[in-house]
């Protein structure tokens, strides 16, 4: 195999990008059972990063987005590192419309936090089913920290350095998804610590050690 | 009785695990297309009796090559095996002529199964 810096071949990242194409298909059929919404898929890419060049990274992927929100949402198990769900800002409205109730889900509160709850609300549904199919499909269980959304007037602000250790290195999955007949686009990254790598590398092969 | 299998399928892992769910003790001529387009043109090439067909992939995707298989060939048996379980999109697929959905990923069970179905089909 061959093997890139970070000791992960040219395989086990189109395993992995085929094991996040079905978490992602899986958090997006959860959402489209919960709201009338009709999510538009794509194939998922897979980066080899180097942690300190992860914001930058992140903040090239955005740089298309005036203002952003972001939920964000850590995981921990074998498989442990953090989930940004990426929306133009303006989506937290939108989504709002989609849940078809003018006081959204929340009761009555005011347009920011019935927004921001939102959000939280759609994010904690597809974070949550896109992390937990990819980690029962390898065999792991996770548990979650309580989404978290950050509305930010540039990319550049939005995702902090001091997340990520310097010395460490990360795999992103990054799926690009959009809303049929809704101004609502997005990106889902999910960066995995150095220290799943070795874990994930094992999984992998268990993974396709059933087909063969 | 089904001889010919063309898979279609941007991911060379997802082919690889569809390969190693059909039954071994039958002598299948595997043929395989890494988008729609070229799904298309390679159905066209081999007429295969069953055609394992994903959704979303580059250059065209499985709806539409499903819809042009079907449209070209009126009992095209096109079984798609898809990540994309949004009952939207597999209505879709089945209202443009594919015979059955098997969700990914896909095991030795859910492609037999399939494949019996599709025997029945073809008579």
């Amino acid at each position: 195999m061959d093997n890139d810096y970070n000791g992960i071949s040219e395989e086990e990242k189109e395993i992995l990008q085929e094991i996040m194409n079905i978490a992602f298909g899986k958090a997006a059929a959860d959402l489209a059972e919960v709201i009338n919404i009709y999510v538009v898929l794509s194939v998922p890419h897979i980066e080899m990063l180097r942690a300190q060049e992860l914001p930058e990274y992140l903040k090239r992927q955005i740089n298309n987005y005036d203002r952003i929100s972001i939920v964000e949402q850590n995981f921990w198990g074998d498989f442990k590192g953090s989930a940004f769900l990426v929306f133009q800002a303006s989506a937290g409205r939108e989504l709002i419309a989609i849940f078809g109730d003018e006081t959204g889900p929340f009761g009555s509160e005011s347009a920011d936090a019935l927004e921001k709850e939102t959000l939280m609300e759609v994010g904690n549904i597809l974070i949550g089913a896109c992390v937990g199919k990819l980690a029962e499909l390898l065999k792991d269980s996770v548990t979650y920290s309580p989404p978290r959304v950050v509305t930010e007037n540039t990319p550049n602000d939005a995702i902090p350095a001091s997340l990520f250790d310097p010395s460490a290195s990360a795999i992103v999955l990054k799926t690009v998804f959009s809303f049929e007949e809704r101004n609502v686009n997005g990106f889902l990254f999910l960066v995995t610590s150095h220290d799943s790598i070795i874990w994930l590398k094992k999984s992998l092969v268990t993974f396709m050690e059933q087909y063969e | 009785m089904i001889k010919k299998i063309l898979l279609v399928d941007d991911s060379p892992i997802s082919r690889r695990i569809m390969k190693s769910c059909l039954p071994k003790d039958r002598d299948y001529e595997i043929f395989e297309a890494g988008d729609g387009l070229a799904g298309l043109e390679a159905y066209k090439q081999h007429a295969p009796d069953v055609t394992f067909m994903d959704l979303t992939m580059p250059v065209m995707d499985g709806t539409q090559a499903t819809e042009e298989i079907v449209k070209y060939d009126k009992d095209a048996i096109v079984i798609v095996c898809t990540a994309d379980i949004q009952i939207k999109s597999l209505t879709n697929v089945l209202g443009v002529g594919a015979f059955m959905i098997v969700k990914k990923p896909p095991s030795k069970e859910t492609v037999e199964d399939a494949l019996a179905k599709a025997e029945a089909q073809i008579g």
